[in-house]
C-alpha cells in the first residue's frame, strides 16, 4: 500500500509529465502491470485531469491588443522627447540614492578625523602634565614649574610658598 | 514560444516600434493565452497582456541577454497575471457547483466534446485552483513548459513546482464526481 502511495505521487507529477528518469519509469510501469488500483488511478488522472487541459484550444489574440499597445508606446515616446530625456538624466545624477552614500562617507570621514585629532590632543595634554609633574619632583623647592615662577597662582599658594 | 533574433531585440530595445512589433508577433499568443487562463476572463486578459507588453517595452532597454528572452517573457507574464488574479479573484470566481452542477456538462475527452463546452470546462476547472496553482497548471498542461522552465518563470524551487502540480491535480480529480466526463 505504501508502495502504491509512492507510485501515485509519481503518477501525479513526474510520470504523467514525462519527467521521470528511464529507470524509475520502467519500475513504475512494471508496477502498473501488476496493480489494478494504480492503473485505474493513472487512467483517471490522464483522462480527467491532464487531457482536458492539454486539449484546450489556443485562443486567437484579439486584434485590438496590438493597436492599443502601439498607441500607448507612441504616447510614451511623445512624453519622453530628447530634451525631457536629457533633463531626466541630469536629475538622475542628483537623486537621493546617489547622494546618500556620498553624504554618509563625508560624515564618517569627519567623525574619524575629529576622533583622531581629539586623541592626539589628549595625548599631548597628558604628556605636558607628566612633564610638569616630573620637573616639580626634581626641583629642590618643589616649586620649579615654569608657571609657578611667574606671578601666577592663588593667594593660598603664595602663602605656602 | 519561438526564439527571437538578437538583432530584432536590440532594435526593439532602442525604441524601434517595428522591431517591437516583431517581438509582439512572436510572443503575443503565449502572453495572451497565459493571461487568459490565469485570470480566467477575456477583458482582464487583454488588460494583463497590454500591461505585460508595456513592461517588456520599458524594460527591454535594460535587458542584458544574460538570461533567455523567452524565460524573461514567461516570468513577466506569469507573475503579472498571478498578481492580477490574486487582486481580483474574489469578485470573479464562480463556484464550480453553480455552473457545473450534476449533468450540466456533457463531455467526451476523446474529442467529441464541442469546442465551446471544452473551453467552458477548462475555464471552470481552472477556476477551482488558486492563482499560484493555476499558473503552474497552465504553464505545464496548456503551454507545455518543463518543470525547470516553470521554476525559472515563477522563481520557485523545482520541488515547489511538483507540489503545486500535485495538489492542483488532486483537487481537479476530486471534482470528477461533479462532472460526468464519460457521458457523451
Amino acid at each position: 500500500m505504501k508502495k502504491c502511495d509512492h507510485f501515485k505521487d509519481l503518477i501525479l507529477t513526474d510520470y504523467i509529465d514525462g519527467q521521470l528518469g528511464k529507470g524509475m519509469a520502467e519500475n513504475l510501469e512494471s508496477h502498473l502491470l501488476d496493480c489494478g488500483d494504480c492503473r485505474a488511478f493513472f487512467k483517471e488522472i490522464k483522462n480527467n485531469v491532464t487531457a482536458p487541459l492539454q486539449q484546450a484550444t489556443r485562443q486567437p489574440v484579439p486584434s485590438e491588443l496590438w493597436s492599443t499597445i502601439k498607441q500607448n508606446i507612441e504616447l510614451k515616446n511623445q512624453a519622453t522627447s530628447p530634451i525631457t530625456d536629457l533633463v531626466e538624466r541630469i536629475k538622475g545624477l542628483f537623486i537621493f540614492p546617489r547622494l546618500i552614500p556620498i553624504l554618509a562617507s563625508c560624515i564618517l570621514m569627519f567623525l574619524a578625523g575629529s576622533v583622531t585629532l581629539n586623541t592626539i590632543h589628549l595625548q599631548q595634554v597628558k604628556d605636558q602634565d607628566q612633564g610638569e609633574y616630573l620637573v616639580s619632583l626634581l626641583s629642590p623647592t618643589g616649586t620649579a614649574t615654569a608657571a609657578d615662577n611667574n606671578d601666577g597662582g592663588t593667594p593660598i599658594e603664595h602663602y605656602f610658598l | 514560444m519561438e526564439d527571437i533574433d538578437k538583432d530584432i531585440l536590440i532594435r526593439a530595445s532602442q525604441g524601434d516600434v517595428q522591431a517591437f512589433e516583431e517581438v509582439y508577433k512572436v510572443s503575443s499568443s503565449f502572453v495572451y493565452n497565459v493571461a487568459l487562463r490565469v485570470v480566467n476572463n477575456r477583458e482582464d486578459a487583454l488588460e494583463v497582456a497590454q500591461e505585460v507588453f508595456m513592461i517588456i517595452y520599458d524594460k527591454l532597454k535594460g535587458f542584458r541577454f544574460e538570461s533567455s528572452f523567452k524565460t524573461w517573457v514567461y516570468r513577466i507574464t506569469a507573475n503579472y497575471a498571478i498578481n492580477y488574479a490574486k487582486k481580483n479573484s474574489r469578485a470573479k470566481t464562480v463556484p464550480f457547483e453553480e455552473s457545473f452542477g450534476e449533468g450540466a456538462v456533457e463531455s467526451d475527452i476523446h474529442g467529441q466534446m464541442d469546442q465551446e463546452h471544452q473551453g467552458q470546462l477548462v475555464e471552470k476547472l481552472l477556476a477551482e485552483l488558486n492563482p499560484d496553482q493555476r499558473a503552474c497548471v497552465v504553464l505545464r498542461d496548456i503551454q507545455g513548459l518543463s518543470y525547470e522552465e516553470i521554476a525559472q518563470a515563477l522563481n520557485i524551487n523545482i520541488n515547489t513546482v511538483r507540489s503545486r502540480l500535485k495538489r492542483s491535480r488532486e483537487k481537479l480529480l476530486s471534482l470528477r464526481g461533479k462532472v460526468d466526463y464519460e457521458k457523451v
